[in-house]
């Protein structure tokens, strides 16, 4: 290992993480190198540095009510399921890990519709009508869309992009109650199973699949050969009726 | 069937296994807030959210990588509008800061000299003052001591990301700090 390359693997070879054949290599060279052994020294004598900077503690009243909520909120979900819809009780017994299994589709929207939410404008084509936006999947991408309206549930629509799902074009449009998001995807003509980890849920006489993932939560489902899926913060029950009527006026649309 | 005591029993299981990450999320949370009261709301949520997904988390799995990306991602989502400043304030003015900080562009100082004009308080004003792409790297890193695996999920980037970020804002800190000594008078400028 020459300098460049010691250079290369500084910052892991002090924090511990290089494999070992290559601290090994990387150990040899810092001892028979003055100018390289240096700078680890002067690497570990800052992080050091940080290390001993005062670390505060979590207020006890915190933990107290954290305990609190929890355990109010556990009560409430045991009993929940059963409001929700009688299947989903005997969903709760369907669940299956899949640890280790390639991301579902539905992780992929989650995913996406984390990375939009951080940049400015998350809508490529910004528009409250619904018509407008409508026409603009068609015109970009020769997609038929449908949009619903769901102001009456306190929710603007914002407007909408061109995302990529499994190499495909897919639509998303997207609205926002307050300052939470909640992304809607079409994905057309999907060939991947929808999330198996997920729990499958009954409403209002038609079938979705629930999922959560890194603190959102999902509504999918698949019409026809296109697959649908609802992406927020916002509760379950918010997420339900919002696809609802999404697949209410998808109905009427083909039909009319 | 699902009853009380089952309710009980899921409850005591997640206290056991998350609530011992609760100060490295109040002190995260601290560090992206800013703000006390904001970050206890922040935490109360992010366990909440946590307790309703706890049926699927995985016990091999990591539990404060996984409670630390739910409470990024609960923060950036109150932050919607401004999350994208938050996360690269003005990059191409970060990049090129940082391009110049190899150690053959600074002037040298004797170590001893650089640690002992390191003040109480001073690492805290540089972390202020760092990108909080670089700063959360750094933190997660050097101040709550996680593996790069584990940054790498909590920032949902790759892990040679997370390699740069930190090689990076370590030597921001490092220059921030040495201004703080040159304003003090304590380093003198490099000729």
């Amino acid at each position: 290992m020459n300098c460049v390359e010691f250079e290369t693997c500084l910052h892991p070879f002090v924090d511990g993480e290089l494999e070992v054949a290559d601290t090994l290599v990387a150990t040899v060279h810092a001892r028979e190198c003055a100018a390289c052994g240096g700078r680890v020294e002067k690497e570990r004598r800052f992080r050091e540095l940080l290390r001993r900077q005062p670390r505060e503690s979590a207020p006890s009243e915190l933990r107290a009510t954290i305990r609190r909520r929890i355990r109010r909120s556990g009560r409430v979900a045991a009993v929940r399921p059963w409001l929700l819809a009688p299947p989903v009780a005997a969903a709760l017994l369907l669940w299956l890990l899949l640890p280790g299994s390639p991301p579902s589709l539905v992780s992929e929207l989650v995913d996406k519709h984390m990375a939009y939410a951080q940049i400015e404008q998350p809508a490529e084509f910004v528009s409250a009508e619904r018509a407008a936006v409508e026409a603009w999947f068609s015109q970009r991408a020769g997609l038929r869309v449908t949009v619903s309206d769901y102001s009456p549930s306190g929710m603007r629509l914002i407007g909408a992009r061109i995302a990529e799902a499994e190499e495909r074009k897919a639509a998303y449009v997207l609205y926002e109650k307050g300052r939470t998001l909640l992304s809607v995807f079409m994905v057309p003509s999907s060939e991947r199973a929808l999330e198996a980890r997920g729990q499958h849920v009954a409403y209002r006489g038609q079938d979705y699949v629930t999922f959560e993932r890194k603190g959102y939560r999902t509504v999918s489902w698949t019409d026809g050969r296109a697959v649908f899926g609802l992406v927020s913060m916002l509760d379950y029950e918010a997420l339900l009726e919002c696809a609802h009527k999404l697949r209410a006026d998808r109905a009427r649309q083909a039909g009319g | 069937m699902l009853g009380w005591g089952t309710a009980e029993a899921k409850c005591h299981e997640f206290e056991n296994v998350a609530l011992a990450h609760v100060d490295t999320l109040y002190r995260y949370g601290l560090r992206l807030t800013r703000n006390r009261a904001e970050t206890e709301d922040l935490v109360q949520e992010t366990y909440l959210r946590a307790f309703r997904s706890f049926h699927r988390f995985n016990p091999g799995t990591n539990c404060r990588a996984w409670l630390l990306t739910i409470l990024r991602n609960v923060f950036l989502n109150r932050r919607r509008q401004v999350a994208h400043e938050l996360l690269e304030p003005d990059p191409s003015h970060w990049e090129s800061a940082a391009a110049g900080l190899t150690d053959g562009a600074r002037p040298a100082h004797p170590e001893e000299e650089f640690f002992q004009t390191v003040l109480h308080g001073d690492v805290d004003r540089a972390l202020k003052a760092l990108p909080l792409g670089f700063r959360e790297a750094v933190i997660l890193a050097d101040l709550e001591g996680l593996s790069y695996k584990e940054i790498a999920e909590v920032l949902g980037c790759p892990i040679g990301t997370v390699m740069s970020r930190l090689a990076r804002g370590r030597a921001l800190l490092r220059r921030a700090l040495e201004g703080f000594a040159y304003e003090r008078g304590y380093l003198k400028e490099a000729e």
